[in-house]
Order: C-alpha cells, then structure tokens, then sequence
C-alpha cells in the first residue's frame, strides 16, 4: 500500500489548523497538518471517519450577545452557564459548592484529535469544588448562540472525599452549523457518590463532540448517563479511570437517532488497581436513515486483579434502514478477572407488542410503552424526581418527534 | 332471537403454508360459557389468536361475529375495545413496564375507544385495589414491571384481574389452568366465576377436564384436525377424560 504521508487536506483541516496556529497549539496544529482528521482506517474512528462527516469547521466563537431558551428545566436545580465558551456570572452557590475558574484545558494529553483540539482551545475552565453532599442538582449548560462558531469549553470538578453529588450537563444553542468541543474533567475523593448526566439536545445542524474525563479514588461510586438526542453529528468519549480500590462505576449512555443523524459514544475505561469493577451498559434506538455507534474497551492493567467488568451494549432498531454499530474490546494484563461483553440488537418484539394490543392499546402507544420499557433500565437510577421527570420527558419528545 | 355474543362460521386459517383451522362454526349466547377441548396440536390455541387477531395466521375464508359485527378487518387493540378478551397461555413479560401503568393505559385506551372518559386517578386506584384483593394480588406485584419474575399462578391471576378491569363481554381463557397448582386454580377458577353475570359469555380452552369442575360450562366441545367435531353437555367432558381422544381420529400427540 502507498504510504498516505502527507494528506491532501480539506478546508475543515486547513480552518482547524490555522485556528490552532493563532491559540499557540502549534503542536496540534502540526499534527494535523500531517495526519489529518482520523478516517475509517484509524481504528478507534473506523465508524465515525470524522474526515468524511466533518466537511468544515466555522470561526472560532465569539462571547455571546443573544440566547436561546433554555434546553432543559429542571426544577430546583443550581444552574451555571457556559456560553460560547465564556463562563457567565451565577447566582449564589449552595452550601458546599465553591464555584471558580482555571485557565486553559482540563483533559490529561492523550493521542486523540478532539481532545488535542479542545486542550488547544479552551481558554479557560469552569471548576467546581464539592466539599461535601450537594443537595440539589447542579446543572451546567453548555450552549453555543448566535451565528454558527467552533466552541471549546471546559469544566473541572473535584468532589472531596464523602462528597455526593447530582451534576447534569445540557448542550444546547442556536440553530446553526456549530461545531462543539466540551471537555469535562472530574475527580472523585474516596468513597465520594456522583451522578453525572451529560444530555445533547442541540440543534440538528450542530456537531457535537464531548470528552469525560473521569478518577475515581477509594470506594468512589460514579453513574454516567450520556443522552445523545440533538445533534446530527455526535460523538462522547468516556474514560473513567479506576485508580482507588472498591472503586465502582456504572458507565451509562444512550443514542437516540433519527433520519440523517449519527451518533457515537466510545469508552475506554482503565482499571488500574486491584479490587474495581464497572458496569458499562449502553442503549442505542436507531430509525429512519441513521446509524448509531458504541464503542466500549475495558483495559485491567497487571496489577488489577479481581477487576469485575462487564460491558453490554443493546440496540432497538425501528426501521430497515437504520445501523447500529457494537464494538466490545478487552484488554487484559491480570489473570484474575471477571471481565465479560455482549450485545444484543433488534426490532421491537412482536408477541409483546402483540400482548399490549390485545388489551385495547393502539399500535402507536403500544410501541411507546415497549420503547420506554426498554430504556428504562438507564433512567430509573436517576432518583432525584424532577431531574428524571425531565429526563423522561427529553425520551418522549423524542419518540413523539417522528 | 339475540344476537349471539360471538359467531363464527366456517372459520378457515392458515399460518404460512400450512392450514390449521378447517371450518369452525361455534355459537354462544349471552351469559354462555363454552368449553374448547381437544389435544396437543389440534388447532386450539390457534383458535384464541385469531380471534384475538394475532398477525401471523391469515384468514382464507369465513367469518368472525362479535355481538353481531364482523372483527376480522378490525385491529387486535379494536377487537380488545369492542369488547373482546384474550387471556394468553403465556403471558408476556415485559420489562421496564410497570404492571400499574399498563393498566391504566389499557383501561383508558379501552375507554377512549368507546368514547368515554379517562379514569381519574382516584377511581383507578380503586377499580384495582378492589380488583386486586379478590384474587389476592396485592401493591407490591402491580409496582412489579409486567409479569416480570411473576410465578406461573401470579400471571393468571393478573391475567384475570385485567379481566375484571376490562369487563369484556366475550373472555377466551387460552389454557388458563397450565402451570397451576390446585390452590391457585381455585383462585383464578372463582375469579373467572365472579365474572359470570349472565350477559358475559366465555370460551375456555383447555384440554383437562380437571379446570371444569371449577369453571362448569354450559357447553362442550370436542376439538379435533382443526373444527369442532363433537358438542355436548358438562357429561362430555367426563366422557373424554374417561375415554381420551382416541374416538375422534388422529394420532396421539
């Protein structure tokens, strides 16, 4: 084969390259400049060939002059914003949350171009410092307003040892052709409890690109939930690091895609001392012309014996056309683990749908119900009532939003 | 002379390429109950489902009356709302949907059809609860998702109890007395009984004589290669425990 070295760049490259060039990252800039964006031949984009979906890069955005509604209420909750990577002034922190600011990107450096591009980007970080339970939930809104911008932005949260906390991300902005690059970083003290949702509802022109970043010390217990429900162009990574023993993470998201969209969640989670365990499980609801994709690799490093992992990933498919990608990796250096994967993916069943209809329900609200049944299992651990009311509510528009 | 709850004549139906039903004809009045008998395989349960109006079998000719209207073009949740009742064999379980909501959604759904109003919450609570305690099922398993983890006698009862809710007027027990103990058939057997009000009519299908000591039907019938060959009194179903099937043709299953 010939060698590919250097590429032919596209205009999405040359505007990617030059904003880089005027932040000073001129080594990321140099990276792309003789690789370009990853295509399908780069194994962790091999579904997601960011040369092909990402045909051009707008400037970089501007403080912001005008807003959107807000994407998601949630009653109760604490809100901080971020707007076209600008942090904004809050109201007054609950008792145990001190909220402030850091400069530039918050991602440990690892060889992957969004995270290259957004540690290039980010001017400065949101940080939020929980020094012990937060009651309400804290929510941070990302948006991107106004004409359509290349955004980075950044949130650094530390959670003291015994701390717990609801902390809800939302991604929301104008209709336009943004591209998004959301960096999140967080720490868990010992034995500290987080949930953490991260919830796209940006417009269909956007393309959304988010990195978390996860630490999990002693007995730290954290729930992810992803929701991919908005952009046409999509894609979370996910690296929650188990470096505490007894540490425990439930590593979950959720593609929902309709005609046109695709959407990408790729996890790569370390375990990297003895006694950790995850439970990474993954949905995805695929309809019309759309394809959805996960990625999940579980890494035990030689040390971390007695690892409990295991990863699944189901996938509901509503039409012909639809794809639904699954791609379970393991990497093992231990050899005392119980490490597992599956996958499973269909269309909804016949003989349940049947069962509901034959108590009266109509096909529409039948579908519905089984829809619901289905992603259950990903909304039900959210307890606070109001935060998992929205949540439903963000699914239902979705199903109803043929 | 009234118009008979249920009607079928010279029902025909077919799954794929192969024929099961050969010319049904059954009638039951109002208040009847009727038994289906018949071995393995005979075409009994077939029967159930395309009253019921499962899509895989194809209907190639005859006619299916529900007080007086044809249900065959209709929809298997607008037969449920004319007042059709399947009670499965094997109830499905589906998880992630709580037994309560379900009901609701089938009740509401059942009465929006027939252009009445949604029960409030209050009223329905209630329809359950009383519901419910006749066939001792209690808060804890309507929380439950949908016959998820229920034990074979708790998915009959809630089979019947969605009977009661649903107050349909023609109820098909589809093998209601399988994987049933005899505590919990006399359950479910006087659930179905508290349900004979004589204007309900019910087609039990079963192939023990054993579910009709509890549920005495008005009339037997004998089920064999797919129509009804014999009908008789409660005495014929005694005459075929005593004496199998042998009489009426086709190898044992």
């Amino acid at each position: 084969m010939r060698p590919n070295f250097p590429v032919r760049l596209g205009a999405a490259e040359q505007a990617l390259i030059d904003q880089l060039k005027s932040a000073g990252a001129d080594q990321a800039a140099e990276r792309i400049s003789v690789a370009g964006l990853p295509t399908r031949r780069v194994e962790s984009y091999h579904y997601t060939d960011l040369k092909m979906l990402l045909r051009a890069i707008p400037a970089l955005g501007q403080p912001a002059n005008e807003a959107s509604a807000p994407a998601l209420r949630v009653p109760g909750a604490f809100n901080l914003m971020i707007a076209n990577g600008v942090i904004q002034n809050a109201s007054t922190a609950p008792a145990g949350v001190i909220v402030g600011k850091a400069q530039g990107g918050v991602l440990t450096t690892r060889d992957d171009v969004l995270v290259h591009v957004n540690n290039g980007l980010a001017k400065e970080a949101l940080t939020l410092t929980l020094e012990n339970s937060v009651d309400p939930v804290i929510q941070v809104e990302r948006r991107i307003e106004g004409e359509a911008a290349h955004v980075a932005d950044a949130l650094k949260v530390f959670v003291a040892d015994g701390a717990s906390a609801v902390i809800l991300e939302t991604f929301s902005g104008s209709d336009a052709a943004h591209v998004g690059n959301h960096a999140t970083y967080m720490a868990l003290g010992k034995n500290a409890v987080v949930t953490h949702i991260t919830l796209d509802l940006s417009a269909r022109g956007v393309s959304h690109f988010a990195t978390n970043e996860y630490h999990l010390g002693d007995g730290a217990k954290l729930r992810t939930l992803i929701i991919h429900a908005g952009a046409g162009l999509s894609r979370t990574h996910l690296f929650p690091h188990m470096g505490g023993a007894e540490a425990h993470a439930d590593v979950t998201g959720l593609n929902l895609v309709s005609e046109g969209q695709h959407a990408d969640i790729t996890m790569e989670t370390s375990h990297a001392v003895p006694h950790t365990s995850s439970q990474p499980l993954f949905k995805s609801i695929a309809r019309g012309r759309s394809k959805a994709v996960v990625q999940g690799k579980l890494v035990v490093a030689r040390d971390a014996q007695k690892t409990d992992a295991k990863f699944m990933h189901q996938g509901l498919m509503l039409s012909d056309e639809a794809e639904i990608l699954s791609k379970p990796e393991l990497e093992i250096y231990a050899d005392d683990v119980v490490c597992g994967h599956g996958s499973t993916c269909g269309m909804l069943d016949e003989d349940s749908l049947f069962y509901l209809l034959s108590r009266g329900i109509p096909k529409a609200e039948a579908e519905t119900m089984l829809v619901r049944g289905f992603i259950a299992e990903l909304l039900d651990p959210v307890e606070d009532e109001a935060l998992n009311e929205a949540l439903q509510g963000v699914v239902d528009g979705w199903l109803l939003g043929q | 002379m009234t118009t008979p709850v249920l009607e079928i004549r010279n029902l025909h139906a077919r799954i794929e390429e192969r024929e099961i039903l050969k010319g049904v004809n059954l009638i039951i009045p109002p208040g009847e109950v009727h038994a289906i008998m018949g071995r393995n395989g005979s075409g009994k349960s077939t029967l159930s489902y395309v009253l019921a109006g499962k899509e895989d079998y194809e209907v190639t000719e005859g006619e299916i009356l529900l007080n007086g209207e044809n249900i065959l073009e209709m929809e298997p949740d607008e037969r449920a709302a004319a007042g059709l009742f399947l009670a499965f064999q094997y109830p499905i379980e589906i998880p992630g949907v709580a037994t309560m909501t379900f009901l609701k959604a089938a009740i509401n759904a059942q009465r929006k059809a027939r252009g009445e109003g949604e029960l409030t919450t209050p009223e329905f609570m209630r329809l359950v609860k009383e519901a419910g305690s006749q066939l001792n099922i209690d808060n804890d398993m309507l929380k439950r998702p949908l016959n998820v983890g229920f034990s074979g006698g708790e998915k009959k009862r809630a089979e019947i109890m969605q009977m009661a809710l649903l107050k349909p007027s023609l109820a098909v027990l589809d093998e209601t007395d399988s994987g049933l103990d005899i505590d919990a058939l006399q359950v479910v057997s006087k659930g179905v009984n508290a349900l004979r009000d004589g204007q309900r009519s019910m087609l039990v299908i079963t192939h023990y004589q054993r579910l009709l000591n509890h549920i005495v039907p008005d009339v037997v019938h004998v089920f064999a290669d797919g129509r009804i060959v014999e009908s008789g009194d409660k005495e014929l179903a005694l005459k075929l425990e005593a004496e199998g099937y042998a009489n009426y043709g086709g190898e044992a299953a």
